[in-house]
């Protein structure tokens, strides 16, 4: 609660400050090319359900601010970060991008958090022409908002059908039971995806099973599952959910060799944490992993191990990569004029990120290879 | 049919928990005639003991349970004095208690340093307890209050705001969870195709045994004798030399215990502590108590079971999707059919 109010004070302080620098941004960038200070903001769940994946978010975005300010990339200009708290919810995240487009006159937003938050604010920054990067949305319909809306966020549309593909071929499962999460944007697209991908590839589906959001209870679920089975659970569920599936399953004695196989929900060393030994043998598709060989990846394990202490998570990966895909785009316009820069980072193409090379679609989604991981001994490692 | 077994062993486990929730929840409304709101952010904070007792003092969780119960038995007496009485009978000690929470909140809540912020909460505490002892000993109150039924029940709709933003200052938004090797994951084996965790066993054990406590309780005890003679009515009690202020107490204390094991058990069931896990089992609760009958402690169990075997029972044969409609499409049946609930009587048969 103390630092609650500690922050609430440092926020007024920095939106009194934002609103004078603002104003001189917008005559000097005009007239000279990139100099003073830049706003972008980034729109995390730092409270409420998805509070699991916001501040890793937080701290990469951060961090690579700080690192994109110290390197002198953008010549004399600097980014400037505003981070506001969607509290998880559609009215927190519509709140936010009204202050942050009105009061603070960004450029571009990072985020927010949850697709189901994306759906509902990002119109707001396409009416405005405020650019938005979501770096963790992954549900259908969200770059379709509109040409500002980009994300850097594989949708589980390319990285589920990869799951599924690499997990048969070495485990060689023909009959599988679903469950997902059935009032939440994200879980429901996630589900959407792997029924297509399961009917496609000739995989029978035994039953499938919903729950909602903050349900705790998943025996009788898992018992009616149990009952049938199945080679491999499917699971559609954020983080907590899918923990309290993993541990009831194991309770309920399914044996380990039913994997449980999720999408990016189960991308958090959240899960791991919250369902301990039940977490063993999960696996997930995703976007990034924490050992990838990529350019900077290295290095930025270290910064952010040095920032928090812990790995940072693909959340964090993507955050850290949608900064630099933002800066690049700005130094590419050679301007912070929001058209000048939405029309650079449509194009965009083989930048070294930490996800790899990355470009964007003609659709502005992003263009680079998933990876398929599992938990072994509580910690992310690559699928074999 | 090979998951039946199963799933009625998840059904009388959920049950068994939310009965504990549930006989509390009615008590209060038998002996009050008011629907204590805050009933599961008492459940909740239950949790919370249970989890500030295993880690942080590193007790075992065998006396983290009982220290949980009476912890949030307090807390039951403390929402009574604070939210309820002063709306019966404001006391001059109602007052000071109230002075000495608000002091108590600031400690909370303010942006002190450590040394200032223990000697504000501690302050604090001692006056709400000079407070709350002056509120026991009373005898003739400031003022004697007619409030509608109404007033109560907002006022523990504030209660909850209070418990929950504290508990979320405490510890966090974030789901806590208790550390992993209180429990062995691995089921015991009952038959071919029907197992039970070791943590559900113990919430089926323990909850069944606290039901039975609550039933002698009331039904043998001079202090259950009391209970029901208010329930009856306050006047009649009163005059017959019974502290009815004190009983009402002791009714808290009881029904604020038993929210406190349901939270530990459910908590540690689940695994999955957060300051809004109330509010779900609140919901489930007020459906139960309707649906047995207010006031009614044994058709609270009974309903309760009810509850769980529906929930289980309909995603087991029909959709998950549809589990709470059926809860809740009992509870709609049961107000059509018998509006008093099932074991609801009038208020004259009650006691």
């Amino acid at each position: 609660m103390r630092n609650r109010l500690c922050f609430l004070l440092m926020a007024v302080v920095a939106f009194a400050l934002m609103a004078g620098d603002s104003v001189c941004l917008a005559a000097d960038s005009s007239a000279k090319g990139l100099s003073g200070e830049i706003p972008i903001a980034g729109v995390w769940s730092l409270t409420g359900d998805a509070a699991v994946y916001g501040p890793s978010q937080k701290n990469a975005s951060e961090l690579a601010v700080d690192e994109i300010n110290k390197s002198g990339m953008l010549g004399e200009a600097k980014l400037k970060l505003i981070t506001e708290d969607d509290r998880s919810t559609k009215e927190g995240a519509i709140t936010a991008f009204d202050k942050l487009i009105k009061k603070d006159k960004v450029i571009a937003i990072l985020g927010p958090t949850l697709s189901n938050s994306a759906k509902a604010s990002n119109p707001i920054a396409q009416d405005a022409k405020v650019i938005v990067l979501g770096v963790s949305n992954t549900a259908s319909g969200i770059v379709e908002i509109g040409d500002f809306i980009f994300r850097d966020s594989l949708p589980e549309s390319v990285v589920q059908p990869n799951t599924v593909k690499i997990t048969r071929d070495k485990l060689g499962y023909n009959k599988v039971a679903v469950m997902y999460g059935d009032d939440d944007v994200f879980t429901k697209g996630g589900y959407d995806v792997f029924k297509k991908v399961l009917d496609d590839s000739g995989i029978k589906i035994l039953t499938i099973e919903t729950f909602k959001k903050k349900d705790t209870d998943f025996s009788a679920q898992l018992t009616k599952i149990k009952g049938l089975n199945p080679d491999q659970i499917i699971v559609s569920a954020l983080a907590e959910e899918a923990a309290g599936i993993l541990t009831q399953a194991r309770q309920l004695g399914i044996p380990d060799s039913v994997h449980i196989i999720g999408g990016n929900g189960f991308n958090s060393p959240k899960l791991a944490q919250l369902a301990g030994p039940a977490a063993e043998g999960a696996i997930s598709g995703a976007a990034w992993f924490v050992g990838n060989d990529t350019p900077g990846n290295k290095k930025f394990v270290e910064e952010y191990n040095k920032k928090t202490g812990s790995n940072p998570d693909q959340f964090a990966a993507q955050a850290y990569a949608g900064v630099y895909i933002i800066a690049n785009a700005i130094k590419n316009a050679g301007s912070s004029n929001p058209q000048a820069v939405r029309d650079a980072l449509a194009k965009t193409k083989d930048l070294d990120t930490v996800l790899g090379k990355f470009s964007f679609n003609e659709k502005r989604d992003p263009v680079h290879f998933p990876v398929v991981q599992t938990i072994k001994n509580g910690k992310f490692e690559l699928f074999k | 049919m090979t998951q039946l077994p199963q799933q009625l062993i998840n059904g009388v486990w959920q049950g068994a928990a939310l009965a504990l929730f549930a006989m509390g929840y009615t008590l209060v409304f038998g002996v009050l005639n008011v629907v204590n709101l805050a009933h599961g952010a008492t459940f909740m904070w239950g949790a919370f003991i249970a989890f500030v007792c295993v880690t942080k003092l590193n007790l075992s969780l065998w006396y983290s349970i009982p220290v949980a119960m009476i912890g949030a038995g307090f807390m039951g007496v403390l929402l009574d004095r604070l939210a309820f009485k002063p709306l019966r009978s404001l006391t001059a000690g109602s007052l000071v208690m109230w002075a000495g929470f608000l002091v108590l909140l600031t400690g909370m809540l303010g942006d002190w340093s450590p040394g200032t912020r223990r000697v504000v909460i501690l302050s604090g505490s001692v006056v709400l307890l000079a407070g709350l002892i002056q509120d026991f000993r009373s005898v003739r109150p400031l003022r004697q209050r007619e409030v509608p039924h109404l007033a109560p029940m907002i006022s523990s709709i504030g209660a909850t705001f209070i418990l929950v933003s504290l508990a979320m200052g405490e510890f966090g938004a974030q789901v806590s969870r208790f550390p992993m090797n209180l429990f062995p994951i691995k089921p015991y084996q009952l038959t071919s195709n029907a197992v039970i965790s070791p943590i559900q066993a113990l919430v089926l054990v323990l909850s069944l045994t606290l039901m039975i406590i609550l039933h002698l309780l009331i039904k043998r005890t001079q202090m259950g004798r009391a209970i029901r003679g208010i329930a009856w009515s306050e006047r009649t009690s009163r005059l017959l030399g019974i502290n009815v202020d004190f009983v009402i107490a002791q009714t808290f204390f009881i029904s604020g215990a038993l929210a406190g094991a349901a939270g530990v058990l459910l908590g540690l069931a689940f695994n999955r502590l957060e300051p809004t896990m109330g509010h779900e089992v609140e919901l489930a609760g007020l459906t139960v108590i309707i649906v047995g009958g207010m006031g009614s402690i044994g058709g609270a169990a009974l309903a309760a079971f009810l509850v769980g075997m529906i929930r289980v029972l309909s995603v087991a044969y029909i959709d998950s999707s549809f589990r709470d409609a059926f809860v809740f499409g009992l509870l709609i049946l049961v107000l059509l059919i018998r509006p008093s609930g099932m074991f609801g009587r009038s208020k004259v048969s009650r006691a």
